[in-house]
């Protein structure tokens, strides 16, 4: 992929990129059909049930089947709902959440873009969803889509400072943005060893980026029926849920990257072992903290939200990226 | 943070324990003992003495009898006897009632079908409804 990058463009290095894109939206589909496969199993066992069997072997087939429901149904749209933005919204929610993905490098060789500045690429791109969300529940018309897609909006604002400032020190550390340098800076020791209080933070705002339980308000069911896409149906719908997913992926491997050493084996020793395996290990075992977590958490009161994010979490990130400062400052005998 | 961990731990823990759920339509849930089911008939034992028909709260019980084909024999034995599932409510009383056994409860209970039609039961299904019947009646 890098040689091509550097070439002139012509045809059929456009056909290339187009295919590379294909490809990876495949398996970012794959992912998503079995993410939501296991999810369910995983909380149906930790809720003491089986979880989905009946479609197909295991019931391998559920996702596929409701999938292919939402896919034929209906397309409906409220009477009074403004129909071009309406339209827009999941094209916006969706859009960033895979072109996010374009700066992941999965392996040393194995990633699309090599960019100087990875990080504020997939966070720069990451925000623009916010406006799909908005955008959706704007459109729809809808008290209980509009409630839910402000909530989303200041939600997914507030958290993204956090998010941004957990990931500082990690720059500083590194003294680059770019997301492969990161990963080789993590030779010796991972990031999470050092900077463990970014790493709690950066999970914690992770969580309400990801609009993902306990952080999962803007789709309350209990009080705001379903949130921002209340009124969508079908196909529509099936891409908001698409975004969210796609999203769990590009923050799992964020996460894997930055704190948790990417394809980097645990110890030298084991280098024998493909570095896309331990990519794919590390990635699982976040995403599977993320269904241990649903199965576990209640969600977070409304009032509470906002002021654990400005009050909790920025000053714990400030403070990691003083600390971090002090400490890097020190080891190079300016202090 | 430790309530965290600790509520974590919990779920984990969970994830591995049995199931407490019963996979009900593959493999059958076996009913208590006194379980009131649909009711098994037995043609040979029914004296037509007409007090299950007349105990019934729904009146969903129809039965005709006729004379004994043996002329020596006195009394009649049971021509037609149909059931209205549509409206029996599984009370036992009939059961209760029935001085000779004739009509008894089973433990089977499944009665989905497609059209109303198919809920009238006669005489040859509930004779042939003898699977799970109950001990005691």
């Amino acid at each position: 992929m890098e040689q091509l990058l550097q070439q002139s463009t012509s045809l059929s290095t456009v056909m290339m990129f187009a295919a590379g894109a294909v490809v990876l939206l495949l398996i970012v589909l794959g992912f998503v059909t079995y993410a939501i496969y296991f999810e369910r199993k995983v909380i149906g066992w930790m809720q003491l049930r089986v979880g989905p069997n009946r479609v197909g072997p295991l019931g391998l087939l559920q996702t596929v089947a409701d999938v292919a429901k939402l896919l034929l149904k209906e397309d409906t749209r409220p009477k009074h709902a403004d129909k071009a933005l309406f339209a827009l919204a999941p094209v916006l929610a969706y859009a960033p959440a895979f072109a996010v993905l374009a700066v992941i490098p999965f392996t040393d060789t194995l990633h699309f873009a090599d960019l100087g500045v990875g990080i504020l690429y997939y966070i720069a791109l990451s925000g623009i969803t916010v406006l799909g969300v908005i955008t959706a529940g704007w459109a729809s018309n809808n008290k209980y889509s509009l409630i839910g897609g402000l909530r989303s909006a200041a939600q997914m604002i507030s958290y993204e400072v956090p998010l941004v400032m957990s990931v500082v020190g990690i720059i500083l550390m590194t003294g680059s943005l770019n997301l492969k340098e990161i990963v080789y800076a993590q030779q010796d020791v991972w990031n999470i060893v050092p900077q463990f209080l970014g790493f709690i933070v950066f999970i914690i705002a992770a969580q309400a980026e990801l609009n993902r339980t306990p952080f999962d308000l803007p789709e309350a069911e209990s009080e705001l029926v379903a949130g921002y896409h209340v009124e969508y149906s079908g196909f529509r719908f099936a891409m908001f849920m698409l975004a969210e997913y796609v999203y769990m992926f590009g923050m799992g491997a964020l996460v894997t990257i930055l704190f948790l050493g990417g394809w980097l084996p645990i110890h030298p020793a084991l280098d024998f072992i493909p570095p896309v395996v331990w990519f794919i290990l590390k990635f699982s075992l976040y995403v599977f903290f993320q269904f241990w977590l649903r199965a576990t958490m209640p969600r977070l009161r409304a009032d509470q939200l906002m002021s654990f994010a400005w009050k909790g979490l920025l000053p714990l990130a400030l403070v990691n990226i003083m600390l971090t400062a002090i400490f890097i400052s020190y080891q190079s005998g300016m202090m | 943070m430790l309530g965290f961990a600790k509520g974590l731990g919990y779920t984990l823990k969970k994830l591995s324990e049995k199931k407490v759920t019963h996979s009900y339509p593959d493999v059958p849930y076996p009913m208590p003992p006194r379980f009131r089911g649909i009711q098994h008939f037995s043609p040979e034992k029914c004296i037509v003495c007409n007090q299950c028909a007349r105990i019934c709260p729904t009146q969903c019980i129809q039965l005709t009898g006729k004379p004994h084909p043996d002329p020596e024999k006195k009394g009649k034995i049971i021509d037609t006897y149909d059931i209205n599932f549509e409206i029996c409510i599984l009370c036992d009383l009939c059961t209760e009632v029935c001085p000779t056994e004739a009509i008894v409860m089973t433990n089977n209970f499944e009665l989905a079908a497609y059209s109303r039609d198919e809920l009238y039961k006669d005489l040859k299904w509930l004779d042939d409804n003898n699977t799970n019947v109950r001990e005691e009646n």
